[in-house]
Formats: structure tokens, sequence, C-alpha cells
């Protein structure tokens, strides 16, 4: 496998030749860039497999440079920001980022997100087709973008990261068997989260957050095998 | 705060009494002037009509025969005055002063009463002062008369008494209006100080007379200079807290350079302190503000997706409450509020129990713990910014002690309440209280 090429965008210098240095050591091609223009040279020279982008930029800022990418590329975008409101990471996730990095973090925590992001990059590009768009169940309303779950009233149903990637994927795979091996598979790639909290912790979470008045959330036990999404998905 | 509000007449009392003070001075001095003028004039009054009836008396009486005078004198006595005659003349004691001027009075009005020897006398001085008098006939017999009793003058002089009150006291109620009116722009002024400290901006309308009006002016600008002077000051340290992470960014991107692992694993916690510190201080400054939306949540959820993470981290924490609960709330303000008390009673109490439920028309998250919770004289000092109560084991304390101080704002600007109190059992409980319909518009 050759190694990805990420295309670093921070005015920093310090930070920028920093964080370059941690992503060359963890074996990426670094091609560093300080402003928007030039990072439209970069992306323009050659193909790039991630864009890492500070929002705080001289000149066009990261959120308008982002949006100016998505209308060109699919290419997975990491933000990072000094901001760290939870109001700028949706703004960051609507516009089609991929993940929100807040400063300050640690080389680990750069690694496990650029790692997640690439492998589900990778195999999302065939699978994930509505990456952006909204699924509903049961009068239930998924936010793919907001990473956001609505119950049938419209309040808004907290879950984890690991809960709402558990989520998608049985929404992706709505009224099939999905095995537990799978299901640990599939949410391990997301976040690099690294807990080994059970698959079945996990699952009965996200069960008792989604029974309300109208019943019981509609994952069934397979008993040796895994679980099943029993309930219609449709996409809007 | 506690207002303590002195019993006190207020401004309008003051000026009342002040008015009531000048128009009873003014009513009594006139009415003691207008007094004295009109008792001159009535005394003259009366020593005229008491002239004419003797001289009328005088010359029936003398006209009539002496078996008859007697006779004619009870018909001439009036209301007002008693004629007797009488042969023989009376004991004359010596005139009293005042009467002297009377009879003078008597004689200059009916001259011809000037050689009929006329005494006057006083009976029963004081009370009803009347005056008798005995005056001679031409043919030397007597003739006695008295004025009666003029009473009624007291209650004359009562009844001009309340008469002039009238007005004075419809003065009186005009004036406590015009004064109330004049008034109302200092009463505005004090509404809008008293609210101003608890954070609205009032710009009052610019009404009122020359000095009023110059306070009312003076407020506005005030007003300003503070909202201008906390907005940069709060402008400047968010500035500072927001560049301090660059330089922690890169901070920590070098301390992950370190191959030393004690001393890496070192630094790294200090950063992480650092970080969290200026995260709690942005918190608290930009807490509790409305930009960010209010959404229909899930408490309930909300909590037990808290609670779940620490229980994965290794506390021994529960959820206990309603399944679902749900209120229109700011969603990440209330998870962190939620967030910053389960970490307190995470960071004093071995065992924590999280509740979502609903009272009335409020949605109550409480979070208790088996800590040795605050002394009660604390409680209320906890809630203030920058303040660690536990300074005894402050070493083990990380943060700027700004998490309630955080929750407070959160929650109030919510429309809610926070409150602290310590277990009988032992060990803190907080409870947060949320409108379930979302906070009070803002005005």
């Amino acid at each position: 496998m050759t190694s990805s090429t990420i295309l670093l965008v921070e005015d920093d210098p310090s930070l920028r030749v920093l964080t370059a240095r941690a992503l060359q050591e963890n074996g990426y091609v670094v091609r560093p860039a300080a402003t928007g223009p030039e990072m439209w040279i970069a992306f323009n020279a050659e193909p790039v497999d991630l864009i890492i982008l500070d929002i705080m930029l001289p000149g066009t800022n990261g959120i308008e440079l982002c949006r100016q990418v998505r209308q060109k590329s699919d290419v997975p975008i990491i933000f990072i920001s000094a901001k760290g409101s939870e109001t700028d990471r949706v703004i960051g996730l609507e516009i089609g980022a991929d993940d929100y990095l807040a400063k300050p973090f640690g080389t680990r925590e750069l690694m496990a997100r650029v790692r997640a992001v690439l492998r589900r990059g990778g195999m999302d590009r065939q699978s994930d087709v509505d990456r952006r768009n909204e699924a509903r169940f049961d009068g239930w309303q998924v936010n793919f973008p907001r990473r956001e779950l609505k119950s049938p009233t419209g309040a808004v149903v907290d879950l984890t990261g690991a809960e709402f990637d558990l989520l998608s994927s049985f929404l992706h795979n709505a009224q099939r068997v999905i095995a537990r091996e799978r299901l640990i598979e599939l949410s391990r790639t997301r976040l690099g989260d690294s807990s080994d909290r059970s698959i079945d912790v996990l699952v009965s979470r996200l069960r008792r957050k989604l029974q309300n008045e109208g019943g019981d959330a509609p994952i069934t036990t397979v008993r040796g095998v895994g679980y099943m999404f029993n309930s219609e998905v449709t996409r809007a | 705060m506690i207002h303590l509000v002195r019993p006190s007449l207020g401004l309008v009392g003051r000026i009342l009494v002040i008015l009531l003070l000048t128009v009873t001075v003014e009513f009594c001095t006139s009415t003691m002037l207008y007094e004295r003028a009109s008792q001159f004039s009535l005394r003259e009054d009366e020593a005229h009509r008491l002239a004419e009836h003797l001289v009328i008396s005088r010359k029936l009486v003398a006209e009539r025969p002496l078996r008859e005078r007697a006779m004619m004198a009870s018909l001439l006595s009036t209301d007002r005055y008693d004629v007797r005659w009488s042969p023989t003349a009376p004991p004359s004691p010596p005139m009293a002063p005042q009467l002297r001027e009377m009879r003078q009075q008597i004689v200059s009005w009916e001259p011809s009463l000037g050689d009929s020897s006329m005494t006057l006398r006083l009976k029963s001085p004081g009370l009803n002062s009347v005056v008798t008098g005995a005056m001679t006939l031409p043919d030397g017999s007597w003739l006695h008369f008295g004025t009666r009793d003029v009473g009624g003058d007291w209650d004359l002089a009562l009844g001009r008494v309340v008469l002039a009150l009238v007005p004075a006291l419809a003065l009186l109620v005009i004036g406590s209006l015009l004064i109330r009116s004049t008034l109302k722009p200092v009463r505005m002024l004090a509404q809008a100080a008293e609210r101003y400290g608890y954070g609205d901006r009032v710009i009052l309308p610019e009404i009122g007379t020359g000095e009023v009006l110059r306070v009312i002016r003076a407020f506005n600008a005030m007003q300003d200079r503070i909202q201008r002077l906390i907005a940069d000051r709060t402008q400047a340290l968010a500035a500072v807290g927001h560049d301090l992470r660059t330089p922690i960014a890169r901070l920590r991107l070098r301390i992950d350079m370190i191959a030393d692992g004690a001393a890496r694993d070192a630094m790294r916690r200090d950063a992480i302190e650092m970080e969290t510190m200026i995260s709690s201080l942005l918190a608290f400054l930009g807490g509790g503000d409305s930009d960010q939306p209010v959404v229909r949540t899930d408490l309930s959820v909300l909590a037990t997706t808290l609670v779940d993470d620490a229980a994965d981290e290794g506390h021994r924490i529960r959820y206990e409450g309603a399944e679902h609960l749900e209120a229109h709330v700011r969603f990440y303000d209330v998870k962190r509020a939620l967030d910053n008390l389960v970490t307190n009673a995470l960071r004093h109490g071995k065992t924590v129990v999280v509740s979502v439920e609903r009272r009335g028309d409020l949605a109550v998250l409480r979070v208790v713990d088996d800590g040795p919770g605050i002394p009660e004289s604390r409680l209320e000092e906890a809630r203030q910014p920058f303040v660690r109560l536990d300074t005894a084991r402050g070493r083990n304390t990380e943060g700027l002690g700004l998490g309630l101080a955080i929750v407070e704002r959160i929650v109030q600007a919510h429309g809610g309440r926070l409150l602290l109190s310590n277990r009988p059992s032992g060990g803190l409980q907080a409870e947060i209280e949320l409108p379930i319909e979302g906070p009070p518009p803002v005005l």
C-alpha cells in the first residue's frame, strides 16, 4: 500500500512544521500550505488523499475553502479549530468535513483521526452513498453529516460517536442479519476508538435510547449470529 | 443578592410633607390675619347695631308714660338685645377699657347717645362675652340693656376654617399628583438601575425635567460604558484563551517527541491541564450566550450518555429516573452543565447517582454524590467563579474553579435554577431546574 498524501493547511509556521513532522513520522506524505491560494496550488498539482484544514486562516477562511473544495472533490477533510465550540463542529460537519479536531491536540489523537478518516474514506466511497443525507425509520430521523438522531417527537437524542456509528451500520444494512464480528469491525473503523467496550453493551444502550412509548427499539438479537435492524429505512 | 428596603417616606412623601407644612403655615397665618380683620369689623358692626337699637329704644321708651315703659322695654327685647326699664340707677362699677372703646364707637355712630351717661359692663367675661349696660332717659329714669349671647360666632369660625381647608386639601391632592408625574422618570430610573445589575441593558427614554434628564442621560451613557468595558475585557480574555491554544498545540506535539517516558507523560498532563483551564474559561465567558439554538432534547438520554461514558471510565455511577423527558434547551450548554456537575460529584464522591424527572413545568436534573458535601455556610460561595472550596487539598484540584459558575450561568440563561444542598445522609445534591417549554424569550 502506497503511503497516503495529506495536504496540511495551517497558518502558524511552527505548528505546521510540527504537525507535518508528526504525520511524516507516521508514514504519510505531507504537503504543507499556509494559506488558501497555497492550498489550491498544491491541490491542483497532485491528487491528495486527505486535507487537514485550519479554520482560522488569513484571507479565505477554512469554512469557505472547505465549501469550495466540496464543489470539486470528495476528498476527506479534517477541520482543525482553536475555537473548539460545538457550533463550529456542527457547521464544519454540515458543510462536508469528515471530522473535526479541536486545538490543541496530541500526536496520538491526530493519528487516530487521520487513520479513521482515511480508512472510512476508502470504504465509504463505494458503499456510503448518502454521506450527506438523512434517513428515517419509524418516525425517527437521522442526520448523517450532523451525526444527529431525532425522536418521532422531534427531540434530539444524544448518541455517543460509537453509538451513532453502530446505528449507521444498522441503517445501511437494514433488515439484514449482521454478524457481531462484522459490527465490531465496522464500529472500529470510526474514530479509531480503542475502547474494548463490548458490542453487546453498545447495542443495549442504543436499544434503550431508541425505545419509547411507541414500543421497543427495532433491533432484534439473532441468537448465535448477531443482530438485525428490522424496520424500514427511507432516505431523504 | 439581598435587597434591604428601608421603610422611607420616599421623595413623593417628603415633598408632600413639605407642601403640607407650607400650606398649613400659610393657612394659619392668613386665617389669623383674616380673623383679626374681621373681628375688628365685627366689633364695629356690633357697636353700630347696638347704637341704632339703643337710639330707637331710648326714644320709644321715653315717649311712653311711666307705667307702660316696662312693657315697651320688653317689647323692644329681641334675639340679640335684652332691654329693661327701671326708674333708678344701677350700681356702676368702673368700665373695662375694651368697653370704653366700644362706648366711643357707639357714641360716634349715634352722637345723640352721648349725653345719656351710658355705662357698659362685661358680664361673665371669657366664654360668652355678654355686654350689659345702662343709660339714662331724658327724665332721669334708666334703661338697662344687654346683648344676648353672640354665640354662633365660634361655629361660624369653624365653618370658615373647614371651608378654607377644602381648597387646601384639593391643592394637596393636585400637588401630589403633579409631583408623582414629575418624578415618574426617577422611578423608571430606579427600576432600570435595579434591573441593570442582572444583565439587562435598559436604555431609558430621555424625558423629564432638566435635572432628571441629566441623570437619565448619565445613566444611559454609564450603561454603555460598563457594557463596553465588560465586552472589551471579555473579548480580550477570550482572545488570549483562543490564542493560547496554538502554542499549547505546538507544545503538545513537541512533548510527544520526547523520549523520556516519565517526563513526557508528566508534561503531557500539564499541557492537558492548561488546555482544560482555557476551555473552562472560554466556556465561562461564553456561557449562557444565546447564539446556540434552543432545540427539543431528550434530557434523560443526554444524562444516560454522560453516565455511560463515566461508567466506561471505571466510575461507580448510575442513572435513575425517567426513561425519557423532553424539554426545549440549548443542547450543548445543558450537556456541559450536567457534565460539570457529574465531574464534580465524581471528584468528591465514590458513588454518584444521576436522575432526570419532571416536576410540574420543570425538568429536574439531579446529581447526588456520597462525598463530604459543602459546609452549609459556603454553599453560596461555591457558585462564585474562581472559588475553589477545597484549598486544603488544592494540589489535587485542577481547573480554575469555574465548574459551578459555568453551570449557574447556563442554567440562568435558560431561566432555570441551580440548587445545591447537603443530604442528611452525607454528600452533595445538585439540582438543575429547567423550564420544559424552554428559556423565556429575551426582551
